[in-house]
Protein backbone atom coordinates (compact mmCIF):
# COMPACT_ATOMS: atom_id res chain seq x y z
CA UNK A 1 0.00 0.00 0.00
CA UNK A 2 2.83 2.35 0.97
CA UNK A 3 4.69 1.47 -2.22
CA UNK A 4 1.58 2.25 -4.30
CA UNK A 5 1.10 5.57 -2.52
CA UNK A 6 4.76 6.45 -3.10
CA UNK A 7 4.38 5.51 -6.77
CA UNK A 8 1.25 7.66 -7.17
CA UNK A 9 3.02 10.54 -5.43
CA UNK A 10 5.91 10.50 -7.88
CA UNK A 11 5.82 7.74 -10.52
CA UNK A 12 8.83 9.26 -12.31
CA UNK A 13 11.14 8.27 -9.48
CA UNK A 14 10.86 4.76 -10.93
CA UNK A 15 9.42 5.25 -14.45
CA UNK A 16 10.88 7.50 -17.15
CA UNK A 17 12.40 7.33 -20.63
CA UNK A 18 11.05 4.77 -23.10
CA UNK A 19 8.99 2.90 -20.47
CA UNK A 20 7.00 6.01 -19.62
CA UNK A 21 6.74 6.85 -23.33
CA UNK A 22 5.19 3.46 -24.15
CA UNK A 23 2.73 3.69 -21.23
CA UNK A 24 1.89 7.28 -22.12
CA UNK A 25 1.28 6.53 -25.81
CA UNK A 26 -0.91 3.51 -24.94
CA UNK A 27 -2.89 5.74 -22.57
CA UNK A 28 -3.18 8.38 -25.26
CA UNK A 29 -4.53 5.86 -27.81
CA UNK A 30 -7.11 4.61 -25.28
CA UNK A 31 -8.09 8.17 -24.28
CA UNK A 32 -8.43 9.16 -27.98
CA UNK A 33 -10.65 6.11 -28.70
CA UNK A 34 -12.89 6.86 -25.70
CA UNK A 35 -13.02 10.57 -26.61
CA UNK A 36 -14.00 9.69 -30.20
CA UNK A 37 -16.76 7.30 -29.07
CA UNK A 38 -18.03 9.75 -26.46
CA UNK A 39 -17.57 12.95 -28.50
CA UNK A 40 -15.25 14.45 -25.87
CA UNK A 41 -13.01 17.16 -27.34
CA UNK A 42 -9.86 18.59 -25.79
CA UNK A 43 -9.70 22.28 -26.73
CA UNK A 44 -6.49 22.72 -24.80
CA UNK A 45 -4.47 21.09 -22.04
CA UNK A 46 -6.95 22.27 -19.41
CA UNK A 47 -10.13 22.66 -21.48
CA UNK A 48 -12.50 19.95 -22.68
CA UNK A 49 -16.12 19.50 -23.79
CA UNK A 50 -18.08 19.49 -27.03
CA UNK A 51 -16.90 20.82 -30.42
CA UNK A 52 -18.35 21.11 -33.95
CA UNK A 53 -15.86 18.78 -35.69
CA UNK A 54 -16.64 15.10 -35.10
CA UNK A 55 -14.08 13.69 -37.58
CA UNK A 56 -11.77 10.99 -36.15
CA UNK A 57 -8.63 12.87 -37.13
CA UNK A 58 -9.72 15.86 -35.07
CA UNK A 59 -9.58 13.76 -31.86
CA UNK A 60 -6.16 12.39 -32.85
CA UNK A 61 -4.81 15.90 -33.55
CA UNK A 62 -6.21 17.22 -30.25
CA UNK A 63 -4.47 14.52 -28.20
CA UNK A 64 -1.20 14.86 -30.09
CA UNK A 65 -1.19 18.65 -29.70
CA UNK A 66 -2.08 18.42 -25.98
CA UNK A 67 0.89 16.08 -25.49
CA UNK A 68 3.52 17.54 -27.84
CA UNK A 69 3.07 21.28 -27.31
CA UNK A 70 3.63 21.27 -23.51
CA UNK A 71 6.43 18.69 -23.90
CA UNK A 72 8.29 20.81 -26.47
CA UNK A 73 7.82 23.99 -24.40
CA UNK A 74 9.11 22.19 -21.28
CA UNK A 75 12.11 20.76 -23.15
CA UNK A 76 13.12 24.08 -24.71
CA UNK A 77 12.75 26.04 -21.45
CA UNK A 78 14.60 23.31 -19.52
CA UNK A 79 17.56 23.71 -21.88
CA UNK A 80 17.93 27.24 -20.50
CA UNK A 81 16.97 26.57 -16.87
CA UNK A 82 18.54 23.18 -16.07
CA UNK A 83 22.21 22.47 -15.42
CA UNK A 84 21.71 18.78 -16.17
CA UNK A 85 21.67 17.11 -19.56
CA UNK A 86 17.96 16.79 -20.41
CA UNK A 87 17.01 13.88 -22.69
CA UNK A 88 14.06 14.56 -25.04
CA UNK A 89 12.77 11.00 -24.49
CA UNK A 90 12.46 11.66 -20.74
CA UNK A 91 10.45 14.83 -21.29
CA UNK A 92 8.22 13.29 -23.98
CA UNK A 93 7.77 10.09 -21.98
CA UNK A 94 7.07 11.60 -18.58
CA UNK A 95 4.69 14.25 -19.99
CA UNK A 96 2.78 11.50 -21.86
CA UNK A 97 2.69 9.39 -18.67
CA UNK A 98 1.52 12.40 -16.64
CA UNK A 99 -1.50 12.65 -18.95
CA UNK A 100 -2.68 9.10 -18.16
CA UNK A 101 -5.53 10.44 -15.94
CA UNK A 102 -7.01 11.84 -19.18
CA UNK A 103 -8.19 8.25 -19.84
CA UNK A 104 -10.39 8.51 -16.72
CA UNK A 105 -11.44 12.04 -17.66
CA UNK A 106 -12.49 10.95 -21.17
CA UNK A 107 -14.34 8.00 -19.66
CA UNK A 108 -16.16 10.28 -17.21
CA UNK A 109 -17.13 12.80 -19.88
CA UNK A 110 -18.26 10.06 -22.27
CA UNK A 111 -20.93 8.67 -19.89
CA UNK A 112 -24.28 9.39 -21.71
CA UNK A 113 -26.05 11.50 -18.99
CA UNK A 114 -22.88 13.56 -18.55
CA UNK A 115 -22.50 13.96 -22.30
CA UNK A 116 -26.05 15.25 -22.42
CA UNK A 117 -25.29 17.86 -19.76
CA UNK A 118 -21.97 18.99 -21.26
CA UNK A 119 -23.62 19.47 -24.67
CA UNK A 120 -26.08 22.05 -23.26
CA UNK A 121 -25.74 25.26 -25.29
CA UNK A 122 -28.95 27.32 -25.45
CA UNK A 123 -30.28 29.53 -22.63
CA UNK A 124 -33.53 27.50 -22.47
CA UNK A 125 -31.54 24.31 -21.96
CA UNK A 126 -29.49 25.94 -19.19
CA UNK A 127 -32.67 27.17 -17.43
CA UNK A 128 -34.16 23.68 -17.67
CA UNK A 129 -30.96 22.25 -16.20
CA UNK A 130 -30.96 24.74 -13.31
CA UNK A 131 -34.56 23.91 -12.44
CA UNK A 132 -33.80 20.20 -12.06
CA UNK A 133 -32.08 19.62 -8.69
CA UNK A 134 -30.89 16.11 -9.55
CA UNK A 135 -29.18 17.19 -12.77
CA UNK A 136 -27.75 20.25 -11.06
CA UNK A 137 -26.09 18.04 -8.42
CA UNK A 138 -24.74 15.86 -11.21
CA UNK A 139 -23.20 18.95 -12.81
CA UNK A 140 -21.50 19.83 -9.51
CA UNK A 141 -20.13 16.29 -9.20
CA UNK A 142 -18.87 16.25 -12.79
CA UNK A 143 -17.19 19.60 -12.18
CA UNK A 144 -15.50 18.38 -9.01
CA UNK A 145 -14.35 15.08 -10.51
CA UNK A 146 -13.03 16.65 -13.70
CA UNK A 147 -11.27 19.32 -11.60
CA UNK A 148 -9.64 16.61 -9.47
CA UNK A 149 -8.48 14.70 -12.55
CA UNK A 150 -7.08 17.89 -14.10
CA UNK A 151 -5.21 18.69 -10.86
CA UNK A 152 -3.85 15.13 -10.90
CA UNK A 153 -2.50 15.65 -14.45
CA UNK A 154 -0.95 18.99 -13.45
CA UNK A 155 0.62 17.49 -10.32
CA UNK A 156 2.18 14.65 -12.30
CA UNK A 157 3.41 17.13 -14.92
CA UNK A 158 5.08 19.10 -12.14
CA UNK A 159 6.76 15.93 -10.89
CA UNK A 160 7.68 14.93 -14.46
CA UNK A 161 9.49 18.25 -14.99
CA UNK A 162 11.26 17.97 -11.66
CA UNK A 163 12.67 14.50 -12.50
CA UNK A 164 13.15 14.68 -16.27
CA UNK A 165 14.82 18.12 -16.18
CA UNK A 166 16.39 17.98 -12.68
CA UNK A 167 14.81 21.25 -11.61
CA UNK A 168 13.99 22.60 -8.18
CA UNK A 169 12.58 25.77 -6.66
CA UNK A 170 12.03 28.83 -8.84
CA UNK A 171 13.27 27.28 -12.08
CA UNK A 172 10.93 24.31 -11.62
CA UNK A 173 7.92 26.60 -11.17
CA UNK A 174 8.97 28.73 -14.15
CA UNK A 175 9.24 25.73 -16.50
CA UNK A 176 5.99 24.30 -15.12
CA UNK A 177 4.08 27.54 -15.75
CA UNK A 178 5.51 27.78 -19.29
CA UNK A 179 4.69 24.12 -20.00
CA UNK A 180 1.25 23.87 -18.41
CA UNK A 181 -0.32 27.29 -18.77
CA UNK A 182 1.66 28.53 -21.79
CA UNK A 183 1.05 25.11 -23.31
CA UNK A 184 -2.69 25.41 -22.70
CA UNK A 185 -2.87 28.78 -24.46
CA UNK A 186 -0.84 27.53 -27.44
CA UNK A 187 -2.83 24.28 -27.60
CA UNK A 188 -6.12 26.19 -27.71
CA UNK A 189 -4.81 28.38 -30.51
CA UNK A 190 -3.56 25.42 -32.58
CA UNK A 191 -6.57 23.17 -31.93
CA UNK A 192 -8.82 26.09 -32.92
CA UNK A 193 -7.75 25.48 -36.55
CA UNK A 194 -9.52 22.08 -36.46
CA UNK A 195 -13.00 23.59 -36.01
CA UNK B 1 29.37 -8.43 29.81
CA UNK B 2 28.44 -8.76 26.15
CA UNK B 3 31.11 -8.87 23.50
CA UNK B 4 29.14 -6.96 20.91
CA UNK B 5 31.06 -5.17 18.13
CA UNK B 6 29.71 -1.74 17.27
CA UNK B 7 30.39 -0.17 13.91
CA UNK B 8 32.02 3.22 14.39
CA UNK B 9 31.22 5.93 11.92
CA UNK B 10 33.79 8.52 10.97
CA UNK B 11 32.51 11.82 12.38
CA UNK B 12 32.62 14.54 9.72
CA UNK B 13 31.23 17.55 11.59
CA UNK B 14 31.93 18.99 15.00
CA UNK B 15 29.11 17.95 17.37
CA UNK B 16 29.39 21.30 19.18
CA UNK B 17 29.52 23.89 16.37
CA UNK B 18 28.90 21.76 13.22
CA UNK B 19 32.15 22.92 11.56
CA UNK B 20 34.12 20.62 9.26
CA UNK B 21 36.41 18.32 11.29
CA UNK B 22 40.10 17.85 10.40
CA UNK B 23 42.52 15.03 11.13
CA UNK B 24 44.99 15.98 13.87
CA UNK B 25 46.56 12.63 14.76
CA UNK B 26 47.32 9.37 12.97
CA UNK B 27 48.59 6.23 14.66
CA UNK B 28 50.37 3.14 13.33
CA UNK B 29 48.59 0.26 15.03
CA UNK B 30 51.63 -2.01 14.46
CA UNK B 31 54.42 -0.01 16.08
CA UNK B 32 52.53 2.74 17.86
CA UNK B 33 54.16 5.62 15.93
CA UNK B 34 52.03 8.76 16.08
CA UNK B 35 51.92 11.58 13.55
CA UNK B 36 50.42 14.87 14.63
CA UNK B 37 49.41 17.85 12.52
CA UNK B 38 46.36 19.30 10.81
CA UNK B 39 45.20 17.42 7.74
CA UNK B 40 42.09 17.86 5.60
CA UNK B 41 39.90 14.81 5.14
CA UNK B 42 39.93 13.56 1.53
CA UNK B 43 36.90 14.91 -0.39
CA UNK B 44 35.27 11.50 -0.87
CA UNK B 45 35.38 10.71 2.84
CA UNK B 46 33.49 13.90 3.52
CA UNK B 47 30.44 12.49 1.71
CA UNK B 48 27.82 10.74 3.84
CA UNK B 49 27.54 6.95 3.95
CA UNK B 50 24.78 6.74 1.32
CA UNK B 51 26.70 8.98 -1.09
CA UNK B 52 29.92 7.01 -0.60
CA UNK B 53 28.01 3.77 -1.27
CA UNK B 54 26.58 5.31 -4.46
CA UNK B 55 30.05 6.36 -5.62
CA UNK B 56 31.43 2.86 -5.04
CA UNK B 57 28.55 1.20 -6.88
CA UNK B 58 28.86 3.72 -9.70
CA UNK B 59 32.54 2.90 -10.18
CA UNK B 60 31.78 -0.83 -9.99
CA UNK B 61 29.13 -0.34 -12.71
CA UNK B 62 31.85 1.23 -14.92
CA UNK B 63 30.06 4.56 -14.69
CA UNK B 64 26.95 3.30 -16.42
CA UNK B 65 23.88 5.24 -15.27
CA UNK B 66 21.63 2.70 -16.98
CA UNK B 67 23.11 -0.16 -14.94
CA UNK B 68 22.90 1.92 -11.78
CA UNK B 69 19.22 2.66 -12.46
CA UNK B 70 18.53 -1.07 -12.91
CA UNK B 71 20.46 -1.96 -9.76
CA UNK B 72 18.73 0.70 -7.65
CA UNK B 73 15.28 0.05 -9.17
CA UNK B 74 14.77 3.71 -10.09
CA UNK B 75 14.46 5.61 -13.37
CA UNK B 76 17.46 6.83 -15.40
CA UNK B 77 16.88 10.56 -14.73
CA UNK B 78 16.54 9.86 -10.99
CA UNK B 79 20.07 8.40 -10.95
CA UNK B 80 21.41 11.15 -13.20
CA UNK B 81 19.89 13.83 -10.92
CA UNK B 82 21.46 12.16 -7.87
CA UNK B 83 24.83 12.11 -9.59
CA UNK B 84 24.49 15.75 -10.74
CA UNK B 85 23.63 16.84 -7.19
CA UNK B 86 26.63 14.87 -5.91
CA UNK B 87 28.94 16.53 -8.47
CA UNK B 88 27.65 19.93 -7.37
CA UNK B 89 28.29 19.00 -3.73
CA UNK B 90 31.85 17.88 -4.57
CA UNK B 91 32.48 21.10 -6.48
CA UNK B 92 31.27 23.14 -3.52
CA UNK B 93 33.53 21.14 -1.21
CA UNK B 94 36.51 21.78 -3.46
CA UNK B 95 35.77 25.52 -3.36
CA UNK B 96 35.57 25.56 0.47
Amino acid sequence: MKVLFEFLKNPFYRVAGYTSLVWGVVGMVVATAIAFCGGVHYHGLLHFGGAPNGAWWCFVVEHLVVWLVPAVLIYVSALFCSRSHVRPVDVLGTVAFAQLPFVLLSLLMAIPPIREITSVQTVEEVELLLSDMGRLLLVVWIGLLSLLLTIWVLYWMFRAISVACNLKGRNLWLVFIIGAFGGDVLCRYLIGFCY
Amino acid sequence: MTNRESKKRLPLRCPACDAQLKVSKMVCVQCGTEVSGEFDLPVLTRLNEEEQHFMLEFVKASGSLKDMAKKMGVSYPTVRNYLDDLIEKLNNMAEE
